[in-house]
């Protein structure tokens, strides 16, 4: 194939800008996919996706289309996970582009994730179009949202694409865009092969299939082949391109994008972000950029029932599959049994997997509150990294304590500054920096330690602002923090489950209304239950929960006996949806409970 | 026409009908004015019913019987009578049964009391609830607490076993409130008095009224101590608690309760009422004909099919149609040893033993109950409930309830 006629784009944009549907459309209109194999959010193959209206995995697709200079083109459309969680993977499928098409919903302006993808999509060096959203709707401000995208983001845009990716209004301008703006790729056909793997997936009867996209050389069935940073070496088995169905084809050159199946079954020897090259006569040098992806946010999974736990292994083994950035590893727990502890890149990853696990593999899980990586410097010189308070180890041992902060990007109108300044201070957020991007948005940068942001910093932000706020954040690195670990007792016994890591002058804050909030949501028990929140052995607060005194249905008698069972049976239903630890019965969102404690 | 093998000992007949709804109540009951042709067509059907369980032999066992509701007397006494003695046509009726009759206040009447009473009623079972006009306001009760002494008076004039019904943890009724309506009722010469505390039920006009924050929700640790409050007071006046919520002067124990409780088969009939037999006597209740008056249609060989290789069967009529459920033998245990334990005597040795050989399980779970403090054992060898197994019952019932699962 002739580069010259290939473009390799990809859509970017805030969260329910209108991506998914735009993809859609372009499908249809080029006749990509046939009307009746239509389904909405076709790119979306995962129900979670669907219904949450999220992108988690990336996906490309071949587009055939006839421009107006009278050339068949190639379009490879490279779809990017939507979510921060994912800003590895998307940089790494903008990395295979040499275009990106920027939707701005021209009701809403630009967001915070606008501002993430535009800075990520020009830090990639790529041919920018600008795509005015929703320009059906009354309320649409295209002029507005011009001046907004030029201030704000310093990308030209008085050739936006005004469009509706409702109606299909705009389609064949974008169409004609792509083609004419966007440079065909650029790469040596006869150097050695250099291929960027931007996804992969797991595929039961063909093993590990990644998605690549050819910079210099071409791939073809048979070769024996490489991935660099991993060492890994397979035979190829098939190449081929997805238009969206898996279509083989005898080889991919110079700036194509394809799949290509490595028949290997350890999904982590296939890594984004690797590249491939042939195992003999291969290139000297990787592609710039690969680098390990590592969880942010930890949680523990335990099932509620413990004969689970092998099926919760396997759930987690089979997702694992498809998913290279979630790791696990069995953990103990004193109070919910044999569980894992699971890392995440972000809570949105966290949530996806909890409710794929219940969903897909119908497992009954408490998940403990999620905590981050901290690095404990001991009085040894030895220095731990942990990811769960289980592992924290004696205050008097511990020299000092780094946690991981993150710059956050916060976009607001200015109305709301006050507000995200009171939210930013609670949540011992550092501001950094603080602009005008318009008259109606200002961009604030804060410094804030991850643990904090994971404390529902985002539904916060959204409630206080009026859900105007957008956020977006990326790693900043570690910095020395004054924490502690607080300890939860139920009936004078720790439980580890409920113990967390915490900033000490917020210690006795957070320790007190925890405890308030376990009152509300532990049931009486037959005994009194003292709640404590202790550091070491301090004792910071208490409460009881006064002993259940009566519970009886006094009246039984003949047709009162099967309601009266019908009744103990949904007690005990009850029950059983609740965890026993020692012999105080306690309710799945206890655990949580510490996630809520600011409210 | 096949006879049963174990026969009815108790006889239940549900009067589903009430002047009007209390603010609380959730029973099989409808509010209908006196002399509505609905009560004259439910009559009928109760004398086809009574009479051919009659014929079929069904009732020959009998050793009580027990007319309640809704409220009986509510229907009249013209309407009454003609139940009453349709019952003392088929079946002899001599002062050793037990016949039990639930009356309110506002509806008993002196010619009342003295045809039941003609016609074998013994007992009388008198909806008092409290003799606090506060409270009997907020229950949203027919009758005050005047109409209810002279009800009172007009039954113990008459007949020797009287029992009232008493509520107790109802919002704003203080301690002082209950004890001088339990010892009122002890003065007024009644010989058994239930106490219940108020549970609110979904759906009722109390439940709405506390929903809307117009009344406090009950408070379970007034009631606790109204339920302790109850025991001490009527102790003292030489009651019994045998049950529960049950209490008696010595030899007036409802025998017909009891009898739902220690697993003897009983019939019901009228809406609402529950029969409970062996599994195997099912074909002889369905072939008598009794529960045709209370059923469109029954179908015969689906319940037999069901019957079939369960130990007890229990059916509940309603207006919609019959309800059945069917008990293994297993499940049949657990039931008893579950009724056992709401009694004083709870479960004798040789109870304990049966019903552990059907149940092998149960021994774990009264184990349990034993070392949770929620019972008992005793020097003869039995298991009855703890002071904290009256006032934490579910617990108790849920242990032994649990093993039928």
């Amino acid at each position: 194939m002739d580069p010259r006629f290939i473009r390799n784009f990809s859509i970017i944009a805030h969260i329910d800008h209108g991506k998914s549907t735009l993809a859609d459309r372009i499908l249809q209109t080029t006749g990509t996919i046939e009307e009746r194999d239509m389904v909405e959010q076709v790119l979306d193959s995962m129900d979670i996706e669907r219904e949450r209206g999220i992108t988690i995995k990336s996906q490309a697709v071949r587009i055939l289309y006839d421009a107006a200079d009278g050339n068949t083109y190639h379009l490879n459309l490279i779809d990017t996970p939507g979510h921060v969680d994912f800003a590895y993977e998307v940089s790494r499928s903008l990395a295979a582009c040499e275009g990106a098409v920027l939707v701005v919903d021209s009701t809403q302006g630009v967001q915070a994730q606008t501002v993430a993808n535009a800075s990520m999509a020009m830090n990639a060096n790529l041919e920018i179009i600008p795509l005015l959203n929703k320009i059906d709707l009354p309320a649409s401000q295209p002029d507005h949202v011009r001046e907004e995208i030029e201030e704000g983001l310093a990308i030209p845009a008085d050739e936006a694409i005004l469009a509706s990716a409702k109606t299909g209004e705009g389609i064949d301008d974008l169409l004609e865009a792509i083609v004419n703006k966007i440079p065909a790729p650029v790469g040596d056909a006869s150097a050695p092969l250099k291929g960027l793997i931007f996804d992969s997936y797991f595929d039961a009867y063909r093993g590990v299939v990644a998605l690549v996209r050819i910079v210099d050389g071409s791939i073809s069935k048979g070769q024996e082949a490489a991935c660099m940073a991993t060492g890994t070496k397979f035979l190829v088995e098939e190449v081929g391109v997805r238009r969206p169905a898996n279509t083989p084809v005898d080889e991919l050159g110079v700036g194509e994008v394809g799949y290509v199946i490595t028949g290997l079954k350890d999904p982590s020897l296939v890594k984004v972000g690797d590249t491939i090259t042939l195992a003999r006569n291969g290139a000297a040098e990787p592609l710039p950029g690969y680098r390990e992806v590592k969880p942010m946010v930890f949680a523990g999974f335990f099932p509620i029932e413990g004969d689970q736990y092998p099926e919760l292994r396997d759930a987690l083994d089979k997702l694992s599959l498809n998913d290279a950035a979630l790791v696990y590893e069995p953990e103990n727990s004193h109070a919910l049994g044999f569980g894992f502890r699971v890392g995440f890149l972000g809570l949105l990853h966290m949530e996806v997997i909890k409710e794929r696990l219940e969903r897909e593999f119908d497992l009954d899980l408490i998940a403990t509150a999620p905590s981050v990586e901290y690095k404990v410097y001991l009085t040894s010189g030895e220095v731990l990294t942990i990811h769960s308070p289980k592992d924290y180890p004696e205050q008097s041992k511990i020299e000092h304590i780094e946690e991981p902060y993150l710059i956050a990007s916060i976009l607001v109108p200015p109305d709301f500054v006050g507000a995200v300044m009171d939210l930013a201070q609670f949540h011992r957020a550092e501001i950094s920096n603080m602009q005008y991007l318009s008259t109606t948005t200002v961009e604030m940068k804060y410094e804030i330690p991850l643990s904090e942001l994971i404390m529902e910093f985002f539904d916060k932000l959204k409630s206080r602002t009026k859900g105007y706020a957008s956020l977006d954040y990326d790693f900043l690195g570690y910095k020395p923090s004054e924490l502690i670990k607080l300890d939860i007792l139920l009936a004078g016994k720790p439980v580890d489950a409920l113990s967390f890591i915490v900033h000490k002058d917020k210690a006795y804050a957070r320790g007190n209304t925890l405890v308030r909030k376990l009152k509300e949501i532990i049931p009486q028990q037959l005994f009194e239950v003292p709640i404590q929140a202790a550091v070491g052995s301090r004792v910071l607060s208490r409460v009881n929960v006064k002993a259940r005194r009566k519970d009886v249905l006094a009246k039984c008698y003949g047709g009162d006996i099967s309601r009266k069972r019908k009744l103990l049976e949904k007690q005990k239903a009850g029950k059983k949806r609740m965890k026993a630890i020692g012999n105080v019965e306690i309710p799945q969102e206890a655990f949580m409970a510490i996630l809520k404690v600011d409210e | 026409m096949s006879a049963m093998s174990r026969l009815f000992s108790a006889l239940y007949l549900h009067i589903p009908f009430c002047v009007k709804r209390c603010a609380y109540c959730d029973f099989a009951t409808e509010a209908v004015p006196r002399g509505s042709e609905r009560i004259d067509d439910f009559v009928e059907r109760m004398v086809i019913s009574i009479r051919r369980a009659a014929k079929a032999g069904l009732l020959s066992g009998l050793e009580t019987i027990y007319i309640g509701g809704g409220t009986p007397t509510h229907i009249g006494l013209s309407k009454l009578s003609e139940i009453l003695y349709i019952l003392s046509l088929s079946k002899d009726i001599d002062a050793s049964m037990e016949v039990t009759m639930e009356a309110n206040p506002e509806s008993l009447t002196e010619q009342i009391v003295k045809d039941a009473r003609a016609l074998g009623v013994n007992r009388l079972s008198i909806g008092v609830q409290s003799l606090d006009d506060g409270v009997l306001e907020t229950l949203g009760r027919a009758h005050g607490s005047k109409r209810a002494i002279e009800a009172i008076q007009l039954a113990t004039s008459c007949l020797d076993n009287v029992s009232a019904d008493v509520i107790c943890g109802v919002m704003g009724q203080s301690d002082e409130s209950l004890v001088s309506t339990i010892e009122q009722l002890v003065g007024l010469g009644v010989t058994h008095v239930s106490v219940y505390p108020l549970t609110i039920e979904e759906g009722t006009p109390l439940c709405a009224i506390i929903e809307a924050g117009q009344l406090p929700e009950v408070d379970e640790d007034a009631q606790a101590r109204h339920m302790e409050l109850a025991a001490k007071t009527l102790q003292a006046h030489g009651f019994t608690r045998y049950e529960v919520a049950s209490y008696a002067l010595p030899g007036r124990e409802s025998r017909h309760n009891s009898a739902y409780w220690t697993g003897k088969p009983y019939l019901g009939l009228g809406y609402g009422a529950a029969s409970m037999l062996d599994s195997y006597d099912l074909g002889a209740l369905l072939e008598s004909g009794a529960l045709d008056c209370w059923a469109e249609s029954i179908d015969f060989e689906g319940l037999q099919e069901r019957a079939a290789g369960s130990h007890r069967t229990r059916i509940s009529l309603a207006r919609g149609g019959l309800e059945a459920e069917f008990l293994s033998e297993r499940e049949s245990a657990c039931e008893d040893a579950m009724l056992g334990l709401r009694m004083s005597r709870g479960l004798p040795e040789s109870a304990l033993s049966r019903l552990t050989d059907a149940c092998p399980e149960l021994a774990a779970a009264i184990d349990e109950a034993l070392t949770k403090g929620l019972a008992q054992l005793n020097g003869d060898g039995s298991v009855s409930p703890t002071a904290k197994g009256w006032l934490l019952g579910n617990e108790l019932y849920g242990l032994v309830w649990d093993c039928a699962r």
